[in-house]
C-alpha cells in the first residue's frame, strides 16, 4: 500500500480509531493490532513476501536471546551474531544482488574473451523494503551483542517493532533501543504529538505530490533523451532530480514519522534540510540520517572509526560510502556514486571539518546566510548533484555519456516541458519551496512552526492548494526508495 | 492513589482525543471552505453551460449563457464561451439568407470549441481568411455524433436550405456507433440530477473531477484500482476499430437514408489517418465529398493538440480553418447546386 493512495487514506483513519478506541486499554492487544495492520499494509502489495519479514523477525528474536545468554562467551555470541547477519544479508543478497553478481561475473569473463550466456540470471522480484527491515532486525542483534540492549522476551512487541507499518518499507531504519522500548511500553494519546503528526503528514504529502511528482516527468524526459539535449537542459535535469529525490524520500519519511506520531510513537528524524549543507560531511548528517547512523554504528565504529591511524580512518570512510552505495542498488552506478561521495568526504575529514556543522544550521545567528555560507551551500549542492548523475542513470556508460554530452554540447536552449506545461510554474514552485525550507531550517519535525494561528492556517491551505495545482494523474506515484 | 492516577490519565486522554478529532474535523472543514473560495477566486474550475432538448428533438445549450471553460490544473487553457440564441457557442447569431454566402460547420466538442475564446473560434478564423463577407455558423456540441448532426440538419431544414455549404466534422472512430438518432434524454436528466448539480455548484469538486483527483476514489468504488495499467501519457492513442468497419458503414447508410444527404452542398471533414479505407472508398464511389485535414496536420512541426487532451489547440484550429477556407474559396463558391 502506498502512502499516497486512496487505500491508505481509508486504511489510516480506520487503524487509528481502532487503535485508540478499541484497543487502548491493553498494550499487548494494541501491538497485535499493529502487527495485523502492518501485515495488511505490506501484504496489499504482495502477501507472499510477508513470510520473509516473519522469518527475519523469528530468527532475530531467537538469535537476540542466544547472543545475550552467551555474552560472557564472546566466541559463541559472535557465532550467533554471524547467524543473524548471514540470514539477513543472505536474504538481501539473494533477492537484491544475485543477478548483479551473476551479470558482473559474466561481464568479467567476457572481458577476458570467455563468452558465457546469461542463463543463470534469475527472474527475481525485489521485495519492497527488504533493505530496510533486514537492517532494522540486524541492529537489534548488534545492539545486544554490543551490550547496548537487553533482548525482549515479548515476541509480539518484537514483531510489531520489525513490521511497524509507517516505517516498514522505506524507513527511517530504527534502532531497537529507540523503537522497541516505545512499543513495549504503554502508549498514551497526546494531542500535541498527534496534531504534530498530522502536520508532518501534510508536509510530507506536499513534498511528494507537489515537488517530487511534479518534477518527475521532466527528469524522466531529460534522462531518457539526454543524447538530444544541450548542456543547459542536462544540468537542469540533474538539478531537478536532486529536488525530486529529496522531495520523494524526505516526503516519505515525514509521512512515516507523522503517521507513527499518530500512534504515540516517535521515530528518528531522517532528513534535516540537506540542501542547506555547507560541506559534504554536513550533508551526510542531514540526508538519510537513519542509514548513515546505522553504518556509523555497525560498520564504521566496529572497523575502528576515526580512532585509528589516519590512513585506516580514510579506508573506513571509503568502505562505508561504497557499501552505502551498494546498499542503494545492485548496480555499478550506485557503487560509483558511493565512491564519489567518499572522494568528496575524505578531504573534509582530513581538514578536520567533518563535525564542524554538526550542531548548527546555515544562517545560525542571522536571518539570511552569509555570502561565504551561500558559496559553501552552492558548492555542496553542485557536488552532490553531480554525483546524482550516477545515481539516476541506468548504467555507468549512460552516466559518463551524460557528462560527456554536457561537456561537448555546452550550449543553452530553453527547455520545453514534455507535456507542454509552463516551465515557469516549476521554477517558481522550487524557488518558493527552497525559501520556505530555509525559513523552517531548524524545525524538520515542525514544518508549520509559526506562532500565529492565521499564518499556520494560510500555510495549510496553500500546501493543499499546491497539491491541487500540481496534481498530475499521468505520473507514476511510487516512491523512488521503494526500489532500494 | 494508583487507581486515581489511572482514572485521571484516562479522562485526560479522552479529552485530548476529543479535542484532536474535533479540531481535525474543524480544520478540514475550514481548509475545504478556503480552497472552495480560492478555486472560485482564481476560476480554476470549468463551466459547462446547461443543456436541453428543444421541440425538434435537437440537443443543445440553453441560449444566452456566458462563462469560461478551463482545461488543466493551473488555468493552462482558459477560454470564454458565449451561447448564442440558436444554442451554440458562437460569436454570431445564425441568420441565413439567400443573399449571403453561409457555411455551416457541424460537429462535436472540436467544433463547439470550448478550448478557445469564442471570438477566436475556427469559424471566425475561416471568415477572416476568406474576408469576403462569408458567415460561418458553428453548430458544435460536445457529444454529437453523426446521428445528432444529420438529425440537426433535417430538423432545421428550413434554415439549412438557405445555407450554401454544410461541413460535417466526422470523428470516424466514435461518430458512427448508431444508425438512427434518438435524443439522449438520460444524459440531460443525469446532468440535471442532484449529484451533478452538487458537483457543479461545489467548484472545488468540479475542479477535482476535471483534473482527475477523484479518479482513484472512483476506481476504488468500481474495483478498477486493483487493475492499474501503466498507460501513462499514451491517453491520446487512437485506434480505428477494424472489426466495426462494416457496422459503421451500415450506420452511415442508414443515417443518409433517414435524414437525407445533400451531396452538392455537404462535405465531410475528416482525418484520413483515423478513418477506414473502406469508408473513404464508399464516399468516393457514391460522390460523397470529404475534406481531409490529415496532410495539413502531418506536415506541421508544431503540436496541433492541447496539453491535457486531444482537442485542437490554436495552431490546430488555424490549420483546420485554412483547409476549410481554401476549400470554400476554391470549390464551394464555384459550384452550382439546384
Amino acid at each position: 500500500m502506498l502512502f499516497n493512495s486512496i487505500e491508505f487514506l481509508i486504511f489510516l483513519p480506520i487503524v487509528f480509531l481502532s487503535y485508540w478506541f478499541l484497543f487502548k486499554n491493553n498494550t499487548k492487544i494494541q501491538n497485535v493490532f499493529i502487527i495485523f495492520a502492518s501485515y495488511l499494509f505490506y501484504g496489499w502489495w504482495d502477501w507472499r513476501f510477508l513470510i520473509l519479514i516473519f522469518l527475519s523477525t523469528l530468527l532475530d528474536f531467537y538469535v537476540g536471546q542466544r547472543i545475550y545468554e552467551n555474552l560472557d562467551n564472546k566466541k559463541k555470541a559472535k557465532y550467533w551474531l554471524w547467524i543473524s547477519m548471514a540470514f539477513n544479508i543472505g536474504m538481501l543478497g539473494f533477492f537484491k544482488y544475485s543477478n548483479f553478481f551473476v551479470d558482473s561475473f559474466i561481464d568479467m569473463f567476457q572481458a577476458f574473451g570467455y563468452d558465457f550466456k546469461s542463463t543463470w540470471t534469475l527472474k527475481i522480484i525485489l521485495p519492497v523494503g527488504i533493505s530496510f527491515y533486514t537492517f532494522q532486525t540486524m541492529s537489534y542483534s548488534f545492539d545486544i551483542y554490543y551490550k547496548k540492549l537487553k533482548p525482549t522476551t515479548d515476541f509480539v512487541a518484537f514483531t510489531a517493532f520489525v513490521s511497524f507499518f509507517p516505517q516498514l518499507v522505506a524507513g527511517p531504519i530504527e534502532r531497537a533501543s529507540n523503537l522497541l522500548s516505545q512499543i513495549t511500553n504503554k502508549r498514551t494519546f497526546s494531542y500535541a504529538q498527534a496534531s504534530g503528526g498530522l502536520k508532518l503528514i501534510l508536509w510530507g504529502f506536499f513534498k511528494k505530490l507537489v515537488i517530487a511528482d511534479a518534477l518527475a516527468p521532466i527528469v524522466d524526459d531529460i534522462f531518457a533523451n539526454y543524447h538530444s539535449y544541450p548542456a543547459s537542459t542536462l544540468i537542469l535535469g540533474v538539478c531537478l532530480f536532486s529536488f525530486q529525490v529529496y522531495g520523494d524520500f524526505s516526503g516519505y519519511s515525514d509521512i512515516a514519522i507523522g503517521t507513527a506520531k499518530l500512534f504515540g510513537v516517535e521515530l528518528m528524524s531522517n532528513f534535516k534540510f540537506p540542501n542547506f549543507a555547507r560541506n559534504v560531511a554536513e550533508y551526510w548528517q542531514r540526508w538519510h540520517i537513519s542509514l548513515s547512523t546505522w553504518f556509523r554504528h555497525y560498520l564504521y565504529i566496529p572497523l575502528g572509526g576515526s580512532r585509528v591511524s589516519q590512513l585506516k580512518a580514510v579506508r573506513n570512510i571509503a568502505i562505508i560510502f561504497v557499501v552505502s552505495g551498494f546498499w542503494h542498488g545492485a548496480n555499478w552506478t550506485f557503487i560509483f556514486w558511493g565512491a564519489l561521495h567518499a572522494l568528496f568526504y575524505i578531504p573534509v575529514y582530513l581538514m578536520g571539518r567533518n563535525r564542524m556543522y554538526a550542531d548548527n544550521v546555515v544562517g545560525e545567528k542571522t536571518l539570511f546566510p552569509t555570502p561565504i555560507e551561500i558559496l559553501q551551500v552552492l558548492l555542496t549542492f553542485i557536488l552532490v548533484t553531480f554525483s546524482r548523475i550516477f545515481f539516476r542513470s541506468p548504467s555507468l556508460t549512460d552516466s559518463f555519456q551524460y557528462i560527456n554530452q554536457i561537456v561537448t554540447n555546452f550550449s543553452y536552449e530553453s527547455y520545453v516541458h514534455p507535456m507542454g506545461y509552463r516551465m515557469l510554474d516549476f521554477y517558481v514552485l522550487l524557488g518558493v519551496f527552497i525559501f520556505y525550507e530555509y525559513l523552517i531550517r531548524r524545525h524538520e519535525r515542525e514544518p508549520f512552526k509559526f506562532k500565529s494561528k492565521i499564518v499556520r492556517f494560510v500555510l495549510y491551505v496553500l500546501v493543499v492548494l499546491a497539491m491541487l495545482l500540481f496534481y498530475d494523474d499521468g505520473v507514476n506515484r511510487s516512491f523512488i526508495y521503494f526500489q532500494f | 492513589m494508583m487507581m486515581e492516577s489511572t482514572d485521571h490519565s484516562f479522562i485526560s486522554n479522552s479529552r485530548s482525543m476529543k479535542k484532536f478529532l474535533l479540531k481535525t474535523v474543524l480544520y478540514t472543514f475550514l481548509i475545504v471552505i478556503a480552497l472552495e473560495l480560492t478555486v472560485r477566486a482564481l476560476h480554476l474550475y470549468t463551466e459547462d453551460p446547461p443543456r436541453f432538448i428543444d421541440e425538434q428533438g435537437v440537443e443543445k445549450r440553453v441560449p444566452g449563457h456566458n462563462g469560461y471553460a478551463v482545461t488543466g490544473n493551473r488555468n493552462q487553457n482558459f477560454s470564454e464561451f458565449h451561447i448564442n440564441q440558436a444554442g451554440f457557442n458562437s460569436y454570431r447569431e445564425f441568420e441565413p439568407t439567400k443573399d449571403k454566402f453561409e457555411v455551416a460547420l457541424i460537429g462535436d466538442s472540436f467544433i463547439e470549441g470550448f478550448h478557445q475564446d469564442y471570438f477566436e473560434s475556427t469559424g471566425k478564423r475561416i471568415e477572416k481568411m476568406l474576408n469576403d463577407g462569408t458567415e460561418v455558423y458553428e453548430y458544435g456540441y460536445a457529444g454529437y455524433d453523426l446521428a445528432n448532426q444529420m438529425h440537426l440538419i433535417s430538423a432545421y431544414q428550413d434554415q439549412f436550405k438557405l445555407i450554401d455549404e454544410i461541413i460535417i466534422y466526422l470523428n470516424y472512430e466514435s461518430d458512427l456507433n448508431r444508425g438512427e438518432y434518438t435524443p439522449n434524454k438520460q444524459r440531460i436528466a443525469m446532468l440535471k440530477s442532484t449529484v451533478f448539480r452538487i458537483r457543479d455548484n461545489i467548484k472545488l469538486l468540479a475542479y477535482g473531477s476535471k483534473i482527475g483527483i477523484v479518479d482513484p476514489l472512483k476506481k476504488l468504488v468500481t474495483g478498477k484500482a486493483f487493475q492499474e495499467s501503466s498507460e501513462g501519457y499514451e491517453t491520446n492513442k487512437i485506434e480505428v476499430p477494424k472489426k466495426k468497419e462494416q457496422e459503421y458503414l451500415e450506420n452511415f447508410k442508414s443515417l443518409v437514408e433517414l435524414y437525407g444527404f445533400d451531396k452538392c452542398k455537404t462535405t465531410i471533414l475528416l482525418d484520413s489517418r483515423k478513418t477506414s479505407d473502406s469508408f473513404l472508398e464508399y464516399c468516393r464511389q457514391n460522390e460523397i465529398k470529404y475534406l481531409d485535414f490529415a496532410p495539413a496536420f502531418k506536415n506541421t512541426k508544431k503540436p496541433v493538440t492541447l496539453i491535457y487532451d486531444h482537442h485542437w489547440n490554436s495552431h490546430g484550429r488555424d490549420l483546420i480553418a485554412e483547409v476549410i477556407s481554401d476549400y470554400v474559396a476554391k470549390v464551394s463558391k464555384n459550384k452550382k447546386c439546384e
